[in-house]
């Protein structure tokens, strides 16, 4: 966050936390969380709106939480938008980083943990059935060369990022780019290889969601894993629309190192979830 | 869907008429002293408005004028306030809610309200006052003063701590939806939301309720984050962990508790919303089984116990040694055990489900976790009344309220030590002796949150409460909390079972149910009223009370008790004062401080 000191008369010192921001002229005045918070309500609303629309009598009509939804999801990222490029972004050399660092990376440590209780319940609902009689019906073939190419390419992602980061400590910013940009085009070819797995099962072997108990765990953790790969790689990108603006030196890389942590997890996540999921139900001890 | 309505319906239908005027009325009276409050608190007048004119209050301009500072404020002390102001509402509905279970239950037979009415209040009053009430307004607390006690200048992340809150509005709507958009039913699955009952209830008022919850849940969590990252990276240099004060302890831990209970219930409830629209088997007979619901649930359900009750024993720990003249008694151990509770709460979940048919000896070890976990909350009950004990005590409001807390923990907590014995569980599990229990536990917060409002009234509005109200306030909501929960506790003991709309069925002495239920009615009566004297104190008193002149209104320095958010009040009095405000003052007296009256 970008911090500047007033002019206080009391002279006890006080950081005015967002000085560049909408409302202009104030110190303690944002209209991006609220816009966001709008937004991030809008998309949930909308999801309301849509079951509400479902079924033969059906109070809304089917396209009011589409509608909704994807209005909801643009304001979000209005203020999101907003909300980066004030607090971040346009006063990037001036403002006083020295300061933000420490909390901002403790700031991801902590979401990180409460990542782990998010995926958590899935795996628990996992363990669950797995206890049980196995294999609970017709599964697919789980370790098929797609899922260990893209499980190699997450991994491999996960390297590149490392020594894009490593490169950015010695001052080597043209590596650090070049480095940056080959993990987001691994992230999105593992995005790519989920969307070719989906299809194969869903349209090729006609397994859904609703197919039965395994297949609530299948497509409820690697959905929820596909979404934090998504997120990551719009991070990443992010993080590489930034460096082409020239953001970013072995003395200022917050946001790198705090993505990074990130990636790694979701990387993490993904070989856990890999030993659990697909290894651990097409074998059986 | 109007055709055809019966006689029961026409009620059903003019019972939720009245509930939304009623709502309604309270919503416009809330919005109304926003409005006026939002005129006196302004830092900057309207008048002075791009003009830069007029030094006020703070002597600059960090902040917009009109309801704009409202919406856009990213100051921890706004934002507490309006954490506050929001809890004041549902409070108000979660109250309200309670009340008209209680006249229902008045006499055995359903004569004011349908039984489906009854589920969906009693599902409303859970929700709204657990998840809706109790975590905000421990934030609103913990906002204000935390970054001040620990000498910050703001929280770490004060956009963050602007969108968790702006989060929490429209969650409340999608919980309460189901009573306000016509043609759906209300939810009815009481606020643990088993399954199967909650896959299987058709209204779409469930997935609603869902979403808002995992809204609330997002919000929540980023107030944790944001209260750790706060702690630990933004506390002033000569704040270590040594001398970290007791209330910031507890906010630290009840943040830690949420950043891994709160996200886990979020997934739980996304599972649920999938099994009910889209097929899947999360907790379904054939796939997860309605057990796993219980133990994801209650794996949350239990740490928010705790999260609900470690900030208000942090209020406790800082207000009750003041007026005890003395410094809070072991210290140290009041940490310890805060921190043995943290981690003992995710241990504790079984409990709840001593009645599932689950293998004995996991039972017995969720047993003796339970009983452990009694121990660390006794420690900290020894030492409120130790550092009480040959104290100089000054019976002001907040102290009442903190004995009250005291007193009514400590019955909470004994009835609870006898639930987490397996044996005894057994036979009063479902009954009204469990709703006695926590409710005295409930009680017990919502003495402590009373408690923080009258200590820091002077602080956060500049101005004193009237103490007479305070105190007729302090003895209606005592006695109308014993009288209704002890009068619970009685029910279970004769067995009767709890969530049941009517009870004339012959399940048990129907006579001495219908008087013990009248005298749990009265008591909420008298809880509702208090309520309403409470309101009608903090909104006037706020408007019209008189200024507080000194920067020590408590007259704590005279004991080394002086803490720093004080500390921070004395310039801002100071300010105000030279500045000359801008209404004119009222004649100042010593009848001002609460001791004299």
């Amino acid at each position: 966050m970008s911090t500047t000191e007033d002019d206080s008369t009391d002279g006890h010192s006080h950081h005015l936390p967002a000085v560049e921001d909408w409302p202009q002229g104030f110190g303690e005045a944002s209209w991006w969380p609220f816009v966001t918070a709008l937004g991030a309500a809008g998309l949930y609303v909308g999801a309301g709106l849509f079951l509400l629309g479902q079924g033969d009598d059906a109070l809304v009509g089917a396209n009011v939480g589409p509608a909704t939804i994807i209005a909801g999801v643009v304001l979000f990222l209005v203020g999101l938008y907003g909300w980066i490029y004030h607090g971040f972004v346009k006063h990037y050399w001036s403002r006083d980083a020295e300061d933000s660092t420490g909390k901002l990376r403790w700031g991801m440590l902590l979401f990180l943990g409460t990542e782990v209780a998010t995926f958590g319940a899935g795996f628990v609902y996992y363990f669950f059935i797995r206890v049980g009689p196995w294999p609970p019906g017709e599964l697919p073939d789980l370790l098929s060369s797609l899922v260990l190419a893209n499980t190699a390419i997450l991994i491999l992602s996960s390297v590149t990022l490392h020594f894009a980061h490593s490169a950015l400590r010695n001052g080597n910013r043209r590596r650090f780019a070049g480095l940056l940009g080959t993990t987001v085009l691994l992230g999105v070819v593992f995005l790519a290889g989920q969307v070719l797995e989906y299809y194969e099962f869903i349209v090729g072997e006609g397994f859904t969601l609703s197919s039965g108990i395994y297949f609530s765990a299948f497509f409820g953790l690697t959905g929820l894993h596909g979404l934090h790969v998504t997120l990551g790689v719009i991070l990443l990108a992010l993080l590489s629309v930034r460096t082409l603006y020239g953001h970013y030196s072995p003395e200022r890389h917050t946001s790198v190192s705090t993505v990074t942590m990130y990636w790694h997890f979701v990387d993490a996540v993904w070989i856990f979830l890999v030993a659990t999921l697909y290894v651990g139900a097409a074998f059986t001890l | 869907m109007i055709s055809g309505l019966t006689p029961l319906a026409v009620t059903s239908v003019t019972t939720s008429v009245a509930l939304t005027v009623s709502m309604g009325l309270v919503l416009i009276a809330v919005i109304a002293w926003l409005a006026r409050l939002e005129d006196v608190r302004s830092y900057v007048p309207t008048s002075d408005i791009g003009g830069g004119a007029g030094h006020t209050e703070y002597g600059h301009e960090e902040k917009p004028g009109g309801i704009t500072r409202w919406l856009t404020t990213v100051d921890h002390k706004d934002i507490g306030v309006l954490y506050g102001v929001y809890s004041v509402i549902t409070l108000a509905w979660g109250g309200l809610s309670v009340l008209i279970m209680r006249t229902e239950l008045l006499d055995p037979p359903a004569t004011l309200i349908q039984s489906t009415t009854y589920n969906a209040l009693l599902t409303s009053h859970g929700i709204t006052l657990l998840f809706l009430f109790g975590t905000p307004i421990l934030a609103a607390f913990a906002n204000y003063f935390v970054p001040l006690l620990i000498g910050a200048d703001d929280m770490a992340f004060p956009r963050i701590n602007s969108i968790a809150f702006w989060l929490l509005p429209p969650g409340a709507l999608l919980i309460w939806a189901g009573f306000f958009i016509p043609g759906i039913a209300p939810s009815q699955t009481s606020w643990t939301m088993y399954t199967p009952l909650s896959i299987q209830q058709p209204s779409p008022a469930v997935d609603l309720m869902l979403l808002g919850l995992h809204l609330t849940g997002v919000s929540a969590t980023m107030g944790a984050i944001n209260f750790i990252a706060t702690i630990f990276t933004e506390r002033a240099e000569e704040v270590s962990w040594a001398n970290l004060d007791i209330f910031s302890w507890t906010v630290l831990t009840q943040s830690g508790l949420i950043l891994f209970s709160f996200p886990l219930l979020g997934s739980a409830l996304v599972m649920l919303l999938l099994d009910r629209n889209f097929g899947t088997t999360f907790f379904t007979v054939e796939g997860g089984s309605p057990i796993l619901w219980q133990n994801l649930f209650w794996f949350f359900g239990h740490p928010e116990v705790y999260i609900l009750v470690l900030p208000p024993m942090g209020l406790i720990s800082i207000i009750l040694p003041k007026f005890s003249g003395r410094k809070l008694f072991g210290f140290k151990f009041v940490v310890y055990s805060t921190l043995a509770i943290g981690v003992l709460s995710f241990g504790v979940w079984a409990h709840h489900m001593f009645a599932t048919g689950m293998d004995p000896r996991l039972r017995a070890s969720f047993m003796a976790v339970t009983l452990a976990i009694a121990v660390p909350s006794a420690v900290k009950t020894f030492n409120w009344i130790t550092t009480m004990w040959n104290g100089r005590l000054r019976l002001t409001a907040p102290m009442l309220f903190c004995i009250g807390f005291v007193s009514l923990f400590i019955i909470g907590g004994v009835t609870g030590v006898f639930l987490a014995s397996i044996p005894v569980d057994l036979v009063l599990h479902d009954t009204y002796y469990v709703v006695g229990h926590f409710h005295f536990i409930l009680m017990a917060i919502l003495a402590a949150v009373f408690a923080g409002i009258y200590y820091w009234f002077p602080l956060y509005t500049g101005k004193w409460y009237q103490p007479k109200l305070a105190k007729i306030h302090f003895w209606l909501f005592m006695i109308g909390s014993n009288l209704t929960f002890l009068a619970m506790i009685l029910l279970g003991y004769n067995g009767m079972p709890r969530r049941y709309a009517t009870y004339n069925v012959d399940i048990g002495p129907v006579a001495l149910f219908t008087d013990l239920h009248q005298i749990a009615t009265v008591g909420a009566y008298l809880i509702g009223f208090s309520g309403l004297v409470f309101l009608w104190n903090i909104v006037q008193s706020w408007l019209e009370g008189p200024r507080v002149e000194e920067s020590d209104p408590w007259d704590l320095a005279q004991d080394g008790l002086l803490t720093k958010e004080w500390e921070w009040f004395d310039p801002q009095q100071e300010m105000t004062l030279a500045d000359g405000g801008s209404e004119a003052r009222p004649p100042q007296s010593d009848d001002d401080t609460e001791e004299t009256t």
